[in-house]
């Protein structure tokens, strides 16, 4: 048994790889110390159906010098967007919600459902976000994490802690939050408080993208009378984001992901921190 | 940041914290606290339930004695009242009226009926459910021919057995 013990979360994306260390305090959880180590382009490929780790020896390199930041301890895994089928259910009276949304994603997956690790993010009522993952493509990272000497407690996935996080914020009542990983991105349109649609896609860098991103945001709120949504957006790059929009004309605020201060610059671009910090 | 999802091919259990820990002895604490109020007050539950059961049997006595003196003191007066009653009030009409009230999960094992003043009903009643028995005395309490209803010693052990006494009234009676 552990005394007062640490939160480790370890992140991965196709850029780099990111290793947080939490405390717990009589004030709540507090970050002691994020790690971000860079990927060489093409060692971590985003998908949903092969192995992830095209070049696992330097993954598994990165993940060693994380390991060596965080110190000993399990580790909570936190894998890209991009990997999952995500589906807003509300899950009929008395059903068990893990199983009703396994009978959802089936048929809604390109393999067999028995391959998939399916878990959920409950909202209100009885509405909850389902993600449905191929079992060979966590496999991988497990084996990438065993391999650089973590054990792996838990894996999550990057926009379902991210939503958990950005949930527990007040935010005006028509809403789209953008939460940008380095391969995919994730959109989440709010209605009176509520979420309304939930939307992964793969990103498109290159020129124009935020305007692409942003008119797809808009896409996505609910239909209906009045001022456009409210959009703000979060995650790797959304800074530059921001200011590539802003320079278009279109505004777009920065969601703070971080409760307090105090957190280096770069924790505010990883929404998934937002969460385990609440 | 929720701590029951998992996507790992292998779940595993995390260790207990310090924090996880005491509030895990904290709640069992709190349970056996619980559970032993919750047993002191059963045995106090437990008494006033056969003291109720006690002050019930006196108060049957004392009516039953009141009766007796009230029959003794008005003979001549129930006798012609006897006479009148059981014109208007003939057992079958009093035992058809009592089988109309009678749910369908209820039997009557014993019907007395004590002409005096009044037609005074002592039944014996065993009900299959104890919903059909107090749906039998809810019926009793609203039926126009029947009043004072006292529903006595019941076993809810499975089956209802219950004494129930009543007054019924003949329909004379309701004019005046």
């Amino acid at each position: 048994m552990a005394w007062f013990p640490s939160l480790r979360l370890v992140a991965f994306d196709a850029a780099s790889v990111a290793g947080a260390r939490l405390v717990r305090g009589l004030r709540g959880p507090r970050l002691r110390s994020l790690e971000i180590v860079p990927l060489p382009p093409g060692a971590l490929l985003v998908s949903a159906f092969t192995s992830n780790l095209a070049r696992p020896a330097e993954v598994s390199a990165a993940l060693v010098r994380l390991r060596e930041a965080l110190g000993p301890g399990g580790v909570t895994l936190i894998l890209p967007d991009g990997l999952a089928r995500v589906l807003l259910l509300e899950a009929p009276k008395g059903a068990d919600p893990h199983e009703y949304a396994r009978f959802r994603l089936g048929p809604a997956l390109p393999y067999p459902v028995g391959e998939a690790a399916v878990d959920l993010l409950p909202l209100d009522g009885r509405r909850l976000l389902a993600a449905a993952v191929r079992r060979d493509v966590v496999a991988g990272y497990e084996a990438a994490a065993a391999a650089a000497g973590l054990k792996t407690d838990r894996v999550d996935l990057a926009p379902l802690v991210a939503l958990a996080g950005l949930l527990r914020q007040p935010r005006p009542a028509r809403t789209v939050e953008i939460v940008l990983g380095d391969a995919a991105l994730s959109l989440a349109a709010f209605e009176g408080g509520r979420l309304s649609a939930f939307r992964s896609r793969r990103r498109d860098p290159g020129p124009g993208e935020a305007e692409r991103v942003c008119e797809e945001a808009a896409r996505t709120a609910p239909s209906g009378a009045g001022d456009p949504p409210c959009l703000r957006v979060t995650g790797v790059g959304a800074r530059s984001f921001r200011d590539d929009l802003a320079g278009a004309g279109q505004a777009v605020e920065l969601a703070a992901v971080l409760p307090g201060v105090g957190s280096p610059p770069e924790a505010a671009e990883r929404p998934w921190l937002g969460a385990a910090l609440a | 940041m929720s701590q029951g999802r998992d996507f790992s091919g292998h779940p595993r259990r995390a260790g207990l914290s310090f924090w996880d820990a005491g509030l895990l002895a904290a709640a069992v604490a709190v349970f056996a606290l619980s559970g032993y109020a919750a047993g002191r007050a059963q045995s106090a539950v437990e008494i006033a339930r056969s003291r109720l059961e006690e002050a019930r049997r006196d108060s049957e006595g004392a009516r039953d004695r009141l009766r007796a003196l009230e029959s003794r003191s008005g003979r001549e007066e129930g006798l012609a009242s006897r006479v009148l009653l059981t014109t208007e009030a003939p057992p079958p009409r009093v035992v058809a009226d009592l089988a109309a009230l009678v749910p369908p999960d209820v039997r009557l094992d014993g019907v007395g009926l004590a002409y005096g003043r009044g037609v005074e009903l002592e039944l014996q009643v065993v009900a299959r459910r104890a919903q059909a028995y107090d749906l039998f005395l809810k019926r009793l309490t609203e039926s126009p021919r029947i009043s004072a209803v006292s529903p006595g010693t019941e076993n809810r052990d499975g089956e209802v057995r219950a004494s129930v006494r009543a007054t019924y009234r003949p329909p004379g009676s309701l004019r005046e």
